[in-house]
């Protein structure tokens, strides 16, 4: 009916933007990463030609990634806050997926606004409101003391790793709950009445078969949260001025944007890239696999 | 033999429903509502408080003194109308928004059509393509952006274009996928009938499968000018300074010096803006399947019915 | 209406082939349907029948072979071009336009006239039983309505051929039904050809002139109703239309005007189909033509056997007899008979030799 060149021609221009300025900046991280730097104007030399690289830098980050090494202290504290924030984010966002998906009744609609709606307010926004809260003379110090939980107004700003682990969990829960509450809500009701029928206790009914049903959308809600988390400099920098919290996106920002030596940052991305390229891979594949669901066009 | 009849339980009375509930109020409908408003709370609340202080009357960001307008338009210094840093901001976000728009919408659902159609070899690298700028983490993205303009495409400088041009990046997959669900759920069968009928190609697309569309179209639209003008990473690594400073990088700065409440005024304007423009694309996406759902046919939007 | 320029609606095609990837839908099929027919493709699911019509609509290209409309190959042509129109399995109406746009559109492509626009449409839909419904949404019309505007849509451009896809699988039985009567009637009225896709072998048989059954990418048989019915080609017809009461027999030798066979003991005469087969071979015998008597009643062709079991139809009873020789067989037995039929009962089944089609293998 149509062309068969019509569709291609379609994509066309599409794919040339992203080979361009996708496909291309992301080959030149790795040229610059496995560049050389000039040693007069200290700029870096992005290598294209494969067979010219030069992993010196790569080497080097490694090293420094190594126990005792400089970055060492800093991967593992990001895969710490990683990590913890994964965990407080599931066992928050589960219950709360859960209850919109299958208990809600009336008020599911405006439950699922209520939980879109931060999707939609500026990360910025969310965390300048939690800076306001967290001053010294803020709302949580004053109800803390004032209910005598704190003798005295405590600096949750000045460089605690609980702060930012919570605002890591404030700022990205939302898109954990969603996916979460997608896979729960797509569990088809007649599988529970099957298992209630079949004689399991509503408790033994979620352990063995919400909970296995949910798997996907908890391992892909997991891994769409990690991912920007692990990349995050933000974060820290906003409600916590120090180093000592700082994450493996603040060493990419810093040599980049105050160290002056972006070979190194580019090598630290190259790295981070790698490292994670499982999870990238795993959640391109959820997405691929869920639009091929339905039946071809 | 004689049974002695037992009186059938008709109703439960209001005691023992309440000892029924305080036996167990852990009991897991109640346990979850609790979790569940009070995360909703937790989560907007705080945003409702950083409002309320963009009202405040004096530069505090923490204590209530009285509500006025200054620091949207009173303050002759601060306040966002009148300070020069926050309207450029204003400006800059208003203008990467409109430029993400008209440029990764036409692209983004044309690379949607030719996907969804496309049979050949080509099309399967094309779709990983397309969705590689989902997964890629934001600073990535934003550190190969910056060294592709300084090494490569060094004619671009960072600054305004820089910035729209990595927009544009990655917004054309959100236009891609939200169209994709619609051109599922529309089906080859109206460009059929509409070829069955006498319609050329050409008319099949433009009056039949793009009017289908424009849902989609709309929507996909709303989004990218909101995730644009929500955008901070890109926008900060392209940035070339002030004049190009989008709200997002005032906030950012303002949150690490000296906040004044005129950040949460310009802050709560965005907001309103973004949440403004998804409701008139939710109310437009559904003002255009009404007639569809009525005959219910399925109107699917990124894995949701609506 | 009626076709105005002389075109009959002849469909030929001409060894018709159709591959996809891994699958061969069409598999080199040949059919001449004359004009003014309501000729229907009849098949289970996966069997090619809707891959047909899609080729001759246009919608797919063939990999080999020739789709002939009133002499001309169209095979290459694109579907904007061909004269002939669809009713689609699920209507597609065009839900941003109302009824009348949705009508007009064809006529509106041609770029007629739109005092002619306004006549035609206002034709095809007192054709269909839908006037005054001009400003309906499609999503205000009911299914039945619906496929009625699909309809409308369709003739009122006067194609030479008007193809049909499961137009009524979508319906309630009791509308179904209704609708059959009415699609009959109107290809009677128009004239044209129909071309009618269906699962549906009752649907089939009630409203074709000639049938066409499918399996498998090809033709199994073409015939009137009656003929496929009553005289099976092959194993899958007889199978396919009604209940056949397919059973193995080996076919000796010639005995009068037909055949010798033996089911299992049993020696029967079978007087049609292929009686000049020899060896083994397959008997059918609609159940209606199954006569049941006293076991032990005497005659040609009275194999004894027992009522296994008995359903009751509304209509008939259906009963299904258990033969001395090991088969099964089902008989239709009208009321009024039915005493002597009971569950248990030792009967005598008589299979008339006419009504004995004997299938080679």
């Amino acid at each position: 009916m149509y062309r068969r060149w019509l569709w291609p021609g379609f994509a066309l221009p599409g794919i040339l933007w992203l080979i361009l300025l996708f496909v291309v900046p992301a080959y030149a991280v790795v040229a610059v990463g496995f560049g050389t730097v000039d040693p007069v104007l200290l700029q870096p030399v992005p290598l294209w030609n494969p067979a010219d690289w030069n992993t010196g830098w790569l080497v080097e980050v490694l090293h420094r990634l190594q126990p005792g090494g400089t970055f060492f202290g800093v991967a593992v504290r990001t895969i710490v806050y990683v990590g913890v924030a994964l965990v407080l984010s599931l066992l928050v966002g589960y219950p709360v997926a859960y209850y919109i998906a299958r208990h809600a009744g009336r008020t599911k609609n405006l439950l699922l606004v209520l939980i879109i709606l931060p999707l939609w307010i500026s990360y910025l926004m969310r965390m300048l409101a939690w800076v306001n809260l967290l001053a010294i003379d803020g709302y949580v110090n004053r109800f803390l003391t004032y209910t005598h939980v704190l003798s005295e107004p405590r600096d949750w700003l000045g460089g605690q790793s609980s702060t930012v682990i919570l605002a890591l969990v404030y700022g990205y829960i939302p898109y954990l709950i969603l996916p979460l509450y997608a896979a729960l809500d797509r569990i088809d009701r007649s599988h529970l009445e099957a298992a209630r029928d079949l004689g399991a206790s509503p408790w033994a009914t979620f352990r063995t078969v919400t909970l296995p049903l949910s798997k996907a959308g908890i391992l892909g809600g997991a891994v769409l949260i990690t991912l920007p988390m692990f990349g995050d400099y933000y974060t820290p920098n906003i409600v916590s001025g120090a180093p000592t919290t700082s994450m493996l996106g603040n060493q990419i920002d810093f040599y980049f944007h105050y160290g002056g030596q972006p070979t190194i940052g580019a090598a630290i991305t190259v790295v981070l890239a790698i490292f994670l390229t499982v999870l990238m891979a795993y959640y391109m594949w959820t997405i691929h696999r869920a639009a091929r669901d339905v039946p071809a066009v | 033999m004689s049974v002695a009849a037992e009186r059938p339980a008709a109703s439960i009375s209001t005691g023992e429903r309440v000892r029924g509930w305080l036996r167990n109020p852990w009991g897991r409908p109640r346990f979850l509502v609790l979790v569940t408003w009070t995360y909703v709370v937790w989560s907007i609340v705080p945003v409702l408080i950083a409002v309320q202080f963009s009202f405040n009357a004096t530069r505090s960001r923490t204590v209530w003194q009285g509500f006025s307008g200054r620091w949207y338009w009173g303050d002759p210094v601060d306040s966002v109308w009148h300070d020069p840093t926050l309207r450029h901001a204003a400006l800059q976000s208003l203008k990467l928004g409109g430029a993400d728009v008209l440029v990764a919408t036409p692209i983004g659902v044309l690379l949607a059509i030719g996907l969804a159609r496309w049979r050949g070899w080509g099309s399967r690298p094309a779709n990983f393509l397309m969705l590689f700028p989902l997964v890629t983490p934001e600073i990535v993205m934003g550190v190969s952006l910056l060294l592709v303009f300084t090494h490569v495409f060094t004619f671009i400088h960072t600054g305004t274009i820089a910035q729209i041009l990595g927009h544009v990046t990655f917004s054309i997959s959100y236009v891609v996928v939200i169209v994709r669900g619609r051109l599922f759920s529309i089906g080859r069968q109206y460009e059929e009938a509409a070829a069955d009928l006498g319609a050329s190609p050409t008319v099949a697309l433009t009056r039949v499968l793009l009017p289908l569309l424009t849902p989609a179209i709309v929507a996909s639209a709303a989004v990218v000018f909101a995730i644009s003008l929500d955008d901070f990473v890109i926008s900060q690594w392209l940035s070339s300074g002030g004049g190009t400073d989008t709200v997002p990088i005032v906030i950012y700065g303002a949150t690490r010096a000296a906040p004044l409440p005129s950040t949460n005024a310009i802050a709560t304007i965005m907001m309103v803006l973004t949440l403004l423009s998804l409701a008139l694309a939710f109310l437009a996406w559904r003002a255009f399947t009404r007639e569809e759902r009525r005959a219910s046919v399925a109107t699917e939007f990124g894995g949701f019915t609506v | 209406m009626g076709t105005e320029n002389g075109n009959r609606g002849q469909i030929e095609l001409i060894e018709l082939r159709k591959e996809f990837a891994e699958v061969v839908a069409v598999d080199g099929i040949d059919l001449d349907v004359p004009g003014g027919e309501f000729f229907s493709l009849l098949g289970p699911s996966g069997c090619g029948k809707t891959t047909t019509l899609r080729l001759i609509a246009g919608f797919e290209q063939p990999t080999s072979g020739r789709i002939l409309l009133d002499g001309g190959d169209v095979a290459y042509t694109p579907p904007h071009k061909r004269n002939v129109n669809t009713v689609f399995q699920n209507y597609a109406l065009f839900p941003h336009l109302n009824v009348f746009d949705n009508v007009a559109f064809g006529l509106r492509r041609a770029k007629r006239p739109k005092a002619e626009i306004a006549e035609r449409v206002g034709r095809a839909l007192e054709l269909v039983q839908l006037s005054g419904y001009e400003r309906r949404k499609s999503s205000q019309l009911s299914g039945g309505q619906q496929q009625r505007v699909a309809l409308a849509r369709a003739l009122v451009l006067n194609p030479a051929v008007l193809l049909l896809d499961e137009p009524l699988g979508a319906l309630d039985a009791k509308l179904r039904k209704a609708l059959q009567i009415e699609l009959k009637a109107l290809q009677q009225e128009v004239g044209i050809t129909f071309l009618y896709v269906t699962h549906d072998q009752e649907e089939a048989l009630t409203m074709s002139d000639r049938i066409a059954v499918m399996s498998e990418g090809h033709v199994e048989q073409v015939g009137t109703p009656e003929t496929v019915y009553e005289e099976p080609a092959t194993v899958f017809v007889a199978d396919f239309l009604g209940t056949s009461n397919l059973m193995d027999v080996t076919v000796d030798g010639a005995d009068g005007d037909g055949c010798r066979v033996r089911l299992g003991d049993v020696v029967l005469r079978a007087a049609s189909g292929a009686t000049d087969a020899r060896g083994e071979a397959k008997i059918v015998i609609r159940p209606e033509h199954v006569e049941l008597e006293s076991y032990g009643a005497p005659g040609e062709n009275r194999v004894p056997g027992m009522v296994e079991r008995t359903v009751y139809l509304g209509s008939a009873d259906q009963l299904v007899v258990h033969l001395a020789t090991g088969d099964t067989i089902q008989a239709l037995v009208r009321h009024g008979r039915s005493t002597l039929y009971e569950q248990g009962t030792p009967v005598a089944a008589h299979l008339p030799a006419d009504a004995i089609r004997v299938l080679a293998r």
